[in-house]
């Protein structure tokens, strides 16, 4: 009961700050964008269209997550906003979930509402290229973006764990651009060095293997989640695979969440 | 209704960490209805104490308790109603939303906070900006929107955090009326100042703070009797406090 209140006055601070605005002005840009070079590229329009279009959705997430949800807590820490919530009865936890869950709503209405958009760009490519569209699935493409919306939400949960223990919203933002830079690529790296790259010579140390290792399991995967490839390409993805990385994106969100609120248990605010 | 024993608290500062003791074995009883003031120069000790009642910082040793319940346990603040000093609120938000989130946190009704959010916005005359984001108000219409939330659910327990501070002469006659109108309701009131007058004026029992120190608690009028006033009596506590004598 107490959690509601608190994520619908989270979700209501983030959909109406200015940098919402901004962040959309940029994504319409891109959109426009997307008709204009997909079309120059004639017998591509289609996967064009679709890649550019998703990588849209995918960058001006990241903007919500760094720019405006990252503030939405760092804030409440730094102007002492947080007195008027931890004035009622509620928990240093509940604080964590039910900021958390506003969060989560405003990804998810934010994404929508681009996607939306996204998808109108597609339709309009679709209505005036319709010969280059020949391989295409909205089903694939919608998936597409529902893994990144997951993958923006967990993101989301990192800032708020690394924001349980930090001092300043600057710290927070940087380890969880850190975190989304070596999430994008651990899986790639370790592939790298658990081949045979002397083949192509690079020699890997075994302290640098261990140390990839350890960060393919420390770090959560993200390139998981980045499937806009297939989708545009309309290729097969197994619906095992779906199954398993949305289990993988709950349980590292509920992970990174539960840590975040034990943590925050012992902050105080003086 | 509000009892403190044995409170203490060290802050660590600086690059050094430097040790500062800021509660020194604090020891108060609050009974219900009784209007307490606490008063103490700046730094004194009085947010800490209020901070540690409302469980935003904890206290090294010692108990606290609000209406028999560990400060500790969130329940605790359910009959409490807390206006922090210089008190900040979410931007975007209007005071209506923000009344609505104190309510619904407090287990209210959606009707009876509308009700509630109805009456305190006219109290606290707020009514032309009511629906306005809270980042065009001014540091005085904050404070007052900080008192409504404050007493949105109808507290046992109003703890106010230097409350005069930022507001005009109407403002401080209008929050003067009202902690007479919590005392009439039988409220348990407990607010922190250094403006000597405050304490005066709306207290029946007072307590003097320096350096961490309790270093004084009686009624208004044993502190007054014998024609002596709360500046002297606090003047001679802040020298004893210098001296070291007790």
């Amino acid at each position: 009961m107490t959690l509601w209140p608190l994520a619908l006055i989270t979700f209501k601070e983030g959909i109406r700050n200015k940098a919402l605005y901004g962040i959309t002005l940029i994504a319409l840009m891109l959109f426009g964008a997307t008709a204009l070079i997909a079309t120059m590229i004639p017998r591509e329009v289609g996967k064009v269209s679709i890649d550019m279009a998703l990588s849209t959705i995918s960058f001006t997430g990241l903007l919500l997550v760094f720019f405006v949800g990252i503030n939405l807590m760092a804030k409440d820490l730094d102007k002492r906003t947080i007195y008027t919530v931890l004035s009622r009865p509620i928990s240093r936890s509940q604080y964590i979930f039910g900021k958390f869950l506003g969060m989560a709503l405003l990804i998810i209405v934010t994404m929508s509402a681009l996607s939306l958009m996204a998808m109108s760009a597609i339709v309009l490519l679709k209505a005036t290229h319709a010969e280059y569209f020949g391989r295409f699935s909205w089903s694939l493409i919608t998936l597409a973006i529902l893994f990144n919306i997951l993958m923006l939400i967990l993101l989301s949960a990192i800032s708020f764990f690394f924001a349980s223990f930090t001092t300043s919203s600057f710290i927070t933002l940087v380890l969880t651009i850190i975190t989304y830079i070596i999430g994008q690529s651990i899986s790639s790296v370790k592939a790298l060095v658990e081949s045979s790259p002397q083949e192509i010579g690079i020699t890997v140390s075994p302290v640098t293997l261990k140390m990839v290792k350890a960060a393919y399991y420390l770090f959560p995967n993200l390139s998981l989640f980045d499937i806009k490839l297939q989708a545009a390409h309309a290729l097969t993805v197994p619906s095992s695979f779906v199954m398993w990385t949305i289990v993988y994106g709950l349980v590292y969100i509920a992970l990174a969440i539960t840590l975040a609120a034990l943590i925050f248990r012992k902050k105080e605010f003086p | 209704m509000i009892s403190i024993q044995g409170i203490s608290k060290e802050f660590r500062e600086g690059i050094t960490l430097k040790r500062v003791r800021a509660l020194q074995s604090l020891d108060l009883k609050i009974p219900r209805g009784e209007v307490f003031g606490f008063l103490g120069p700046n730094g004194a000790g009085k947010s800490t104490t209020i901070k540690i009642l409302m469980n935003l910082i904890y206290s090294d040793s010692g108990t606290a308790e609000i209406g028999g319940k560990d400060v500790r346990d969130p329940d605790a603040r359910k009959v409490v109603g807390y206006l922090p000093e210089n008190p900040f609120f979410y931007d975007y938000l209007t005071a209506d939303e923000l009344l609505w989130f104190g309510g619904r946190t407090s287990g209210m009704h959606s009707r009876i906070v509308k009700e509630r959010s109805d009456f305190l916005i006219h109290k606290v005359n707020l009514e032309n900006s009511r629906k306005r984001p809270l980042r065009t108000y001014s540091k005085g219409m904050l404070q007052r929107a900080g008192l409504a939330l404050a007493l949105i659910h109808d507290p046992d327990v109003v703890i106010l955090d230097e409350p005069m501070s930022g507001l005009d002469p109407i403002g401080r006659k209008m929050l003067g009326d009202l902690l007479i109108e919590l005392k009439g309701q039988g409220k348990t009131v407990f607010f922190s100042s250094h403006i000597l007058n405050d304490i005066e004026r709306f207290s029946d029992r007072a307590g003097i703070i320096i350096d961490g120190k309790l270093r004084l608690v009686d009624t208004l009028s044993n502190l007054l009797s014998d024609g002596k006033n709360l500046e002297a009596v606090f003047m001679r506590e802040v020298a004893a406090s210098v001296k070291g004598t007790s």
